[in-house]
């Protein structure tokens, strides 16, 4: 059992969900803005685009095949947002209004490099 | 305690912003309270003459004896003589900047190098604190 | 020619190769007495692999990053006809054997091993294929003991070419210090570490 125990390997990069994409007046709840850590201007955007990003919740009922009690939206950037490095993610559902706030995990896949 | 880098002509700047970051200059004149005139001299550090605002750069500990609005011969000369550029190089401030620099060019494997060499040094350390201690 | 253009009267391939090596200009003097059937043209696209990114050369240490295997270093040796990409541990070094990995799961670093020495010439995308499953008179226990985890089994040609493999790639890699610890090491991202900055 101490194989779960041994050294975690972080293999993505924490993001804020800061809102929805919007204008002045209206909403727009399809594409949500994300801020990744470390991320601080237009040109470091550009490794993230593409990359699959997870929107991760905790559940009281096990679901899935495993009976797992997490359950996972996952999602994609789209493209960059203004220039201090905040990108557009679509998400296969969009997320909850009570996930603004919230983290997510911006995976390094699929890879570039 | 005072300040002891001014604004003044001949102090050596760090531009820390702009096309031009990361390179030293010269202030050759002080335009007013938010820019300065600055040269390199550009054979030596590659900043051409230019006005910049005092937001842009960072004052060093060095200085060069020029005249006001020298000319860039002038300022050359001055920095041969005062060696400027290998006391800017030897400053510890130009140490890190290197270091920094080096060390975001490492490729995985080396960045492992490192690891692995850090690894020893705290080793010989610790262990040099324990026969100390003992 | 007449592959794309279908022209009745025209014979089938081998009489027509016949008639149009023996009489050059003119058309075929007998019709087939049989219908002969000839393939529709068919507008279905044929998927080429994907290509595999430059950074990817035989050797290249690459990092994986998805799967049971994430965060572990391997070697790449050579990219597939289906455009997947054949890594192996070293098996002997940190347990990823050869393998299949795509290459969106992949990052590729700028370390290379010389693995010119290796042949992995017999290792083709048929070698990965499941062998079939014996089909029907699956006994009731069996069905239900299906669940319990049964070891796998590795088959004897896999393991040969695994030992074979790691060893000629072993002989390089014990040749770079350090190079070995390396690769059993696992990549991860750190507090401050940022991958977009980083260099592999």
């Amino acid at each position: 059992m101490t194989k779960q125990n041994t050294q975690p390997t972080r293999l993505y990069v924490n993001g804020a969900i800061l809102g929805y994409k919007r204008g002045l007046r209206n909403q727009y709840n399809h594409t949500s803005l994300i801020k990744i850590k470390g991320v601080d201007s237009k040109e470091e955007v550009d490794f993230y685009l593409g990359k699959r990003v997870a929107y991760i919740t905790k559940v009281s009922t096990p679901g899935g095949k495993s009976g797992t009690k997490f359950r996972v939206n996952w999602g994609r950037v789209c493209r960059g947002h203004g220039s201090n490095g905040v990108v557009r993610c679509k998400f296969a559902r969009d997320l909850p209004p009570q996930s603004i706030g919230g983290r997510v995990r911006v995976m390094l896949y699929p890879s570039r490099v | 305690m005072g300040f002891s880098r001014y604004v003044e002509v001949g102090r050596v700047v760090f531009i820390n912003h702009g096309p031009d970051a990361g390179k030293i200059a010269t202030v050759i004149d002080i335009v007013d309270q938010n820019k300065c005139l600055v040269d390199g001299p550009e054979e030596i550090t590659g900043v051409q003459r230019q006005v910049i605002s005092y937001k842009k750069v960072s004052l060093t500990d060095h200085k060069v004896n020029i005249q006001r609005n020298a000319r860039a011969k002038t300022l050359k000369a001055a920095w041969a003589e005062s060696d400027t550029l290998a006391k800017w190089e030897g400053s510890s401030w130009a140490k890190k900047l290197e270091a920094k620099k080096k060390r975001a060019s490492l490729s995985d494997f080396d960045r492992f190098k490192v690891m692995v060499a850090k690894k020893q040094k705290s080793r010989i350390i610790a262990q040099k604190i324990k026969e100390l201690r003992a | 020619m007449t592959g794309r253009l279908r022209v009745l009267g025209v014979a089938g391939p081998k009489k027509a190769a016949k008639a149009s090596s023996s009489s050059p200009g003119k058309s075929a003097r007998y019709y087939p007495a049989d219908d002969v059937p000839r393939p529709k043209h068919s507008r279905a696209k044929k998927h080429n692999p994907p290509k595999v990114r430059p950074s990817f050369v035989p050797g290249t240490v690459c990092i994986l990053l998805s799967g049971r295997f994430r965060g572990r270093r391997a070697v790449f040796l050579k990219s597939l006809e289906s455009g997947l990409l054949l890594v192996t541990g070293p098996y002997k070094v940190n347990g990823v054997p050869l393998r299949r990995v795509n290459q969106a799961y992949v990052i590729a670093t700028s370390t290379r091993v010389d693995v010119s020495n290796v042949d992995a010439s017999s290792i083709d995308d048929s070698y990965f294929a499941r062998a079939a499953a014996p089909s029907g008179g699956a006994e009731e226990e069996e069905f239900f003991e299906k669940d319990a985890a049964k070891a796998a089994i590795v088959s004897d040609v896999r393991r040969a070419d695994q030992k074979r493999v790691d060893a000629a790639i072993l002989k390089v890699v014990d040749a770079t210090p350090l190079m070995k610890n390396y690769l059993g090491s696992k990549f991860s991202l750190n507090k401050y570490d940022k991958p977009h900055k980083m260099i592999f």
